[in-house]
């Protein structure tokens, strides 16, 4: 997974994608790679599991080797259009970004372009060893990642048609790029997750590099409940066995590579990515990820 | 006088379930109710016998008086042209590559459409009570804000930028093309784009005013109904949550429900039971001390609550098993903590406390 250039990790709203997506990152840092990583929509969780209060467009250094920034749509635009179109320097460049936004708006698959561009323009620009983008929901992935393909089919002409098409092949590239799915062992998060298998099976954009299932509780060592005294001891045993034998339910239909356990109590952002980092290192040790 | 009580919360915290939960309890109350449902887990589908209905309300036979209904996202946008477009548009929309772009990908759709038909049943004062499950999309919170976002959008910036503020003809638009702005865009974009954007929106126009008288009437229903939000004490709900507090453009919460409430002596020290061995003793110990860290993390999570923005928090039980018939879910509601259920269901009748105090 490490060894791919451009990661995008999403899953359904609430499954601690933005935790994953920063203990992922700090995995990889502490390998050694230079990582930047990108909040595509919720910046405050990616900010607050790296300790800072919010992150800006320009990346900032958050520890060695780690990078991360927030791509806001207006500035990605801003930058979009500086590389797209060589603008004279009187150009008068406010009313025409106005009249861009707009059309940013409303032309289906340019918002999703723009926001995509930056973390391939990133890619190409060989600074990092690793881009990992914190990504939309997975209800929006996929039109997200079809962005370039949709630009095909309604664009007639021109440069937005000539970029799409170079940033469909570096997404469909399973060297370079790949879509990490975070799921808990839940219903709803479970069956979406199959669903977009199916969709990306059947319409590939992008590589399934991997499924890393969160918040898994522990099963409790072997212990008769039904012969113990009534109290909170047992309800507690029971619940905590009954949990358990659900998730495994859910899981019993995904495959999956990583799974990384539910954290009870408090914790603060940073200390539930450095967790998750900790224990998904334990279970890469010995594997080459 | 039809209630309406709007369920919401973020995504994965059980609003289906105690959305469809208080409709058993109004219907146990003789009330004429109806849930409108948004993709049901499979299971609850089953318990409401909704596992293969459309968007027309349909009996639940189990319990009389109790109705349920699904929201279908994807025929949404299509009713919502065909109700305020004239014909020829309409028929125009159905084919425009755009339009079907557009209507599955712009969220406030389906929050709107749910919306829409929320206001339908409420007028029709066939039901004492309808209970609305917000659809999934952008947090609870786009619910409200789906019908001004959806006039921005048929109204839009874009077309007014294209057509100045009337409704002008293709010719006026063509000449506009001439525009240096335009012709810029033209090279980004592709020859003709913008051309065909316009004469898609120009489509999308002749629904504004049907849209937007009705968009009005829907924000007053979502004006006057309750509130209620549903969260669990993971970071992602609570922070839902707090939007709902603290953000002016939606109505406030009358009931903030904690669902996945764990029993709160699970945090205090109890003494391990004699009998099993050791080592099962332990492992007892262990458990229920790690449990009862989480019942003092939701402790603070709903004082948090209830101190800051006084609202009324009720409490759900965590159950290893979402309630799958009819009774366990009437169940789950009734023994939950801290509704006012009957006034919740019922409306205050003179006398009776408000849900919070002003």
């Amino acid at each position: 997974m490490l060894d791919r250039r451009l990661l995008f990790v999403s899953g359904k709203g609430g499954v601690g994608k933005s935790a994953v997506t920063a203990a992922l990152a700090t995995v990889a840092a502490r390998r050694g790679r230079r990582v930047l990583v990108m909040g595509l929509v919720d910046h405050i969780g990616l900010a607050s599991h790296f300790g800072v209060d919010h992150l800006s467009y320009r990346a900032q250094e958050i520890r060695p080797g780690l990078f991360a920034l927030a791509v806001d749509r207006s500035s990605a635009l801003d930058e979009y259009l500086r590389l797209q179109v060589p603008t004279p320097k009187a150009a008068p460049t406010g009313p025409i970004t106005a009249a861009l936004a707009a059309v940013v708006d409303t032309v289906p698959g340019v918002r999703e372009i723009v926001s995509i561009g930056k973390p391939i323009y990133e890619l190409w620009q060989d600074e990092w060893d690793l881009v990992i983008v914190d990504a939309v929901p997975l209800g929006q992935l996929i039109s997200y990642l079809r962005a370039p393909i949709t630009i095909r089919d309604l664009v007639p002409s021109g440069r937005v048609r000539e970029q799409a098409a170079r940033m469909r092949a570096a997404l469909l590239d399973p060297s370079t790029s790949g879509l990490v799915l975070v799921v808990t062992p839940e219903e709803l998060p479970v069956a979406e997750t199959v669903q977009a298998l199916d969709q990306l099976a059947d319409e590939p954009v992008i590589d399934v590099a991997g499924i890393t299932v969160n918040r898994v509780l522990p099963p409790l060592d072997s212990i008769d409940i039904a012969a113990l005294p009534p109290g909170p001891h047992a309800d507690a045993a029971m619940l905590h066995t009954q949990l358990v034998a659900e998730q495994a339910s859910w899981l019993a239909s995904l495959p999956r590579d990583v799974e990384l356990p539910y954290l009870f109590g408090l914790h603060t952002p940073p200390e539930v990515a450095a967790r998750l980092a900790d224990e998904w290192e334990d279970q890469w040790t010995g594997e080459a990820p | 006088m039809t209630r309406a009580i709007i369920v919401t919360g973020a995504g994965g915290v059980g609003k289906t379930t105690i959305s469809a939960g208080l409709a058993v309890a109004a219907a146990s109350r003789k009330m004429r109710a109806l849930v409108l449902t948004v993709d049901p887990a499979r299971r609850l589908a089953g318990a409401l016998g909704l596992e293969d209905l459309g968007n027309e309300p349909t009996e639940v036979t189990a319990l009389p008086g109790l109705d349920a209904a699904m929201l279908d996202a994807a025929a949404s946008w299509e009713a919502i042209i065909d109700r305020h477009a004239p014909a020829d548009a309409a028929a125009r929309l159905h084919d425009n590559p755009f339009f079907r772009a557009i209507a599955d990908r712009f969220p406030a759709t389906q929050s709107y459409a749910a919306g829409e038909q929320m206001s339908a049943y409420i007028e029709s004062r066939f039901w004492d009570i309808v209970i609305i499950d917000t659809p999934p999309a952008g947090g609870g919170i786009e619910f409200y804000s789906a019908p001004r976002r959806m006039r921005d959008l048929v109204g839009g910036k874009l077309l007014r930028w294209l057509t100045g503020a009337g409704l002008p003809g293709r010719r006026t638009l063509y000449r506009i093309t001439a525009r240096p702005v335009l012709r810029f865009t033209d090279t980004i974009l592709g020859g003709q784009l913008l051309e065909q954007v316009a004469e898609f929106l120009l489509d999308l126009r002749t629904i504004y005013d049907g849209l937007s008288a009705r968009a009005h009437t829907v924000e007053g229903h979502l004006a006057e109904a309750e509130t209620v939000v549903v969260t669990t004490t993971d970071p992602t709900p609570i922070r839902e949550a707090h939007r709902f507090f603290t953000d002016e453009s939606v109505p406030t919460p009358t009931r903030l429900v904690f669902n996945r409430t764990l029993p709160s002596d699970w945090a205090h020290r109890h003494p391990v039971p004699d009998g099993p061995d050791e080592e099962t003793r332990r492992i007892l110990r262990d458990n229920l001390e790690r449990w009862g860290t989480e019942v003092r993390r939701q402790a603070d999570a709903r004082s948090e609550f209830a101190g800051q923005f006084g609202a009324r928090i009720v409490t759900v039980p965590w159950l290893a098993e979402a309630p799958t018939d009819l009774t366990a879910l009437g169940t789950m509601i009734e023994s939950a903590e801290g509704w006012d259920l009957d006034g919740l269901l019922q409306g205050p009748e003179p006398g009776r406390q408000p849900a919070i105090d002003p």
